[in-house]
């Protein structure tokens, strides 16, 4: 890595508009194309402060910071257009958290990286509609938490319920959600709602090892620990009307449920197995890279297709599980309020994919290219008419959701057309974290975290007190601003805001 | 593999390991008077990482293996091994760990685990651990202060 004074590095950054930075090449070594970021003054003082603190030269022990590895990454063989930084990014794997980045198919040289995805392939948000509103909620919310949380296993060490053996797995792999659809755990039209339909036909549970199969079974219909959740959430406000009638949601007030998360042990080995191969690959093609952590092969290699027929089978994987929790927060409600699933309305808004790579067509420099789009904790936000997008969407645009941090709100956004040409159609996907996890659990109290959760009339259900600390709404970035930057930026659209009301946590 | 291992004269190591500060993950930091130590504090410090060990009790043993092709690969590997240990059958957390061989030619270790399977209720939920990394992982050898270091990013 480069060190150079702070001073001497800002020479490198361009501020081209309220909303949105230039990394010109030099920055890093190699750089193929210009990194780009997108933050408001808020989030800029915080990138900002995170590279000067790495400009100690001669420290130890420390990690790149976000803007560094965007430019590390615009040194990747094949990258094409820009290395983009979303405005909740912050360091992470090789890739920073919240960096989209697109390789050129038909270029030999291009790489596919596992970094570039990372290690929960096919973390994602799901948001289902109920025709409850708020009144009707709240006098049973307790009682509501506790039944989605003694309906879903969360946590460390818990175990899925939806009986599942080797077989199972193999198929669920392969059909995706369509796994989910034939054993009864979705309706048919949950699957119109998801990118891909939930299903990678390009998965191959033969390039899975038997590792990741084993990790993989007990865990499929859990929730997992870290930043997934399920939330109850209510509808606090309408910027887009018409968009959100679409969506089938009608007014302020309105329940609806969201649940995040992944493909949970089985794509973390997948992700760990890639990695190892990958390192061999490098050497055997004598593949440079800026920083050991970005392991990467050409697409076409062995070691490429390998991994990108697994991660498919992973991204199956993640769609299944977020079916059976789907499953199990349908049981739950129906039951709280003694009627079915169908007549609460519980449809699926929209499924996205924020840990992904997948191929695509975009315009380049005024020409149609297949590409290989990287999204790491960053969403795809198609626009309008977009043949990508299933048809209730297609005059809406594609509803892009994301997530707040336990006890803030999340927002629904609708891709745009300039986010197509301007970021390959990508967008933020959640607040991103500003706090480490150990200081968060040294600095804040976890009695306090919750009280306050209370205070403000959220109920919470969290398997790991510990969590509490790490995930509290003062560990990460406002999500507000992350939202409010990407609608500026123009490259999606705000369109709906809901608030929690109840929280299940791992 | 589950080995037989008698509870007479079972001693448990001292802690000689910590968590350090990492924006979205967190860095294992273990230590000892020799590399081997220094490895199986690190592999400890991982489980202490998933629930609280004060909780659990050692009432079985398993063996496992490890290879690498350097040093950062054996203990990327062995932490590998372990995880493997805890999120599949028989979901072993650990308290001890035990290396019985550490070969640094051919870069193998084999290590008995010391632990019981997790179980709902008996031992607190922690974070969970998502995959062992490279990043910034870095072996310490003071073979003069016989002081060894080990530290290790792991995903959460």
């Amino acid at each position: 890595m480069v060190v150079r004074p702070y001073v001497e590095e800002l020479k490198y950054l361009e501020k081209i508009n309220d909303h949105c930075w230039r990394i010109k090449k030099g920055f890093q070594p190699n750089m193929n194309v210009e990194g780009v970021f997108y933050v408001n003054s808020r989030l800029e003082k915080l990138m900002l402060e995170e590279l000067k603190n790495s400009c100690r030269p001669g420290a130890v022990g420390g990690f790149l910071p976000g803007v560094k590895q965007i430019a590390n990454v615009a040194a990747l063989p094949g990258i094409v257009g820009r290395s983009i930084g979303l405005p909740d990014i912050h360091s992470g794997y090789g890739f920073a958290i919240g960096n989209m980045a697109a390789f050129d198919m038909d270029d030999p040289l291009s790489v596919v990286s596992p970094g570039g995805v990372g290690f929960d392939i096919n973390c994602g948000v799901r948001l289902l509609r109920t025709n409850l509103y708020e009144k009707d909620v709240q006098p049973v919310k307790e009682q509501l938490a506790q039944s989605l949380f003694d309906h879903i296993p969360v946590g460390v060490g818990s175990k899925g319920i939806i009986p599942m053996n080797a077989r199972d797995l193999e198929e669920a792999l392969e059909m995706g959600m369509d796994w989910s659809l034939r054993e009864g755990y979705v309706w048919a039209e949950d699957k119109e709602h998801c990118e891909e339909y939930g299903r990678m036909l390009s998965a191959d549970p033969a390039k899975v090892s038997m590792r990741a199969k084993k990790r993989g079974l007990p865990q499929l219909g859990t929730l997992g620990a870290g930043n997934h959740y399920a939330e109850i959430q209510v509808v606090d406000e309408i910027y887009d009307k018409w968009s959100a009638s679409k969506m089938g949601i009608e007014e302020k007030g309105q329940v609806v449920v969201m649940i995040h998360s992944g493909s949970r042990g089985f794509g973390h080995q997948v992700a760990t197995d890639a990695l190892v191969q990958m390192e061999k690959a490098m050497k055997r093609d004598k593949i440079e890279t800026n920083d050991r952590q970005l392991a990467c092969a050409r697409i076409n290699s062995v070691e490429g297709q390998d991994y990108l027929k697994a991660m498919a089978a992973a991204a199956n994987f993640a769609w299944v599980n977020r079916s059976s929790m789907t499953f199990l927060t349908r049981q739950a409600f129906a039951k709280m309020f003694n009627t079915t699933p169908d007549d609460l309305d519980m449809h699926v808004i929209y499924d996205v994919s924020h840990n992904i790579a997948k191929v695509e067509n975009h315009i380049v420099d005024g020409r149609e290219r297949k590409l290989l789009v990287h999204r790491k904790g960053s969403t795809r936000a198609f626009p309008p008419h977009h043949p990508l997008i299933p048809v209730d969407y297609q005059l809406t645009g594609q509803p892009v959701l994301v997530g707040g941090t336990m006890g803030t709100c999340s927002y629904v956004l609708t891709g745009t057309e300039r986010g197509m040409q301007e970021t390959f159609g990508s967008t933020c996907h959640g607040a991103g974290r500003a706090l480490s996890r150990a200081k968060s659990r040294r600095n804040l109290d976890y009695k306090e975290v919750l009280d306050k959760l209370e205070q403000i009339g959220i109920a919470i259900r969290v398997a790991s007190p510990k969590l509490v600390m790490e995930e509290a709404p003062e560990a990460y970035k406002d999500v507000t601003d992350v939202v409010d930057t990407c609608h500026a930026a123009g490259i999606s659209k705000k369109c709906i805001k809901m608030r929690p009301i109840a929280v299940i946590k791992g | 593999m589950e080995v037989e291992f008698s509870k007479e004269n079972f001693l448990l190591p001292e802690m000689k390991y910590e968590y350090l500060d990492h924006t979205a993950d967190v860095q294992l930091h273990g230590w000892g008077s020799t590399l081997q130590e220094a490895f199986e504090q690190c592999g400890v410090a991982m489980f202490g990482y998933m629930t609280e060990l004060d909780y659990v009790s050692v009432e079985s043993c398993y063996e496992i293996e490890a290879k690498g092709d350097d040093i950062e690969g054996l203990l990327f590997h062995f932490l590998d091994e372990l995880l493997f240990l805890f999120s599949a059958e028989p979901f072993l957390v650990c308290k001890k760990l035990e290396i019985t061989k550490f070969d640094l030619d051919n870069f193998e270790i084999v290590c008995r685990c010391y632990g019981e399977p997790f179980e709902l209720g008996k031992h607190p939920q922690g974070t969970e651990v998502k995959a062992i990394t490279y990043s910034a992982m870095q072996v310490v050898q003071d073979v003069e202060h016989s002081h060894y270091e080990v530290f290790v990013i792991i995903d959460i």
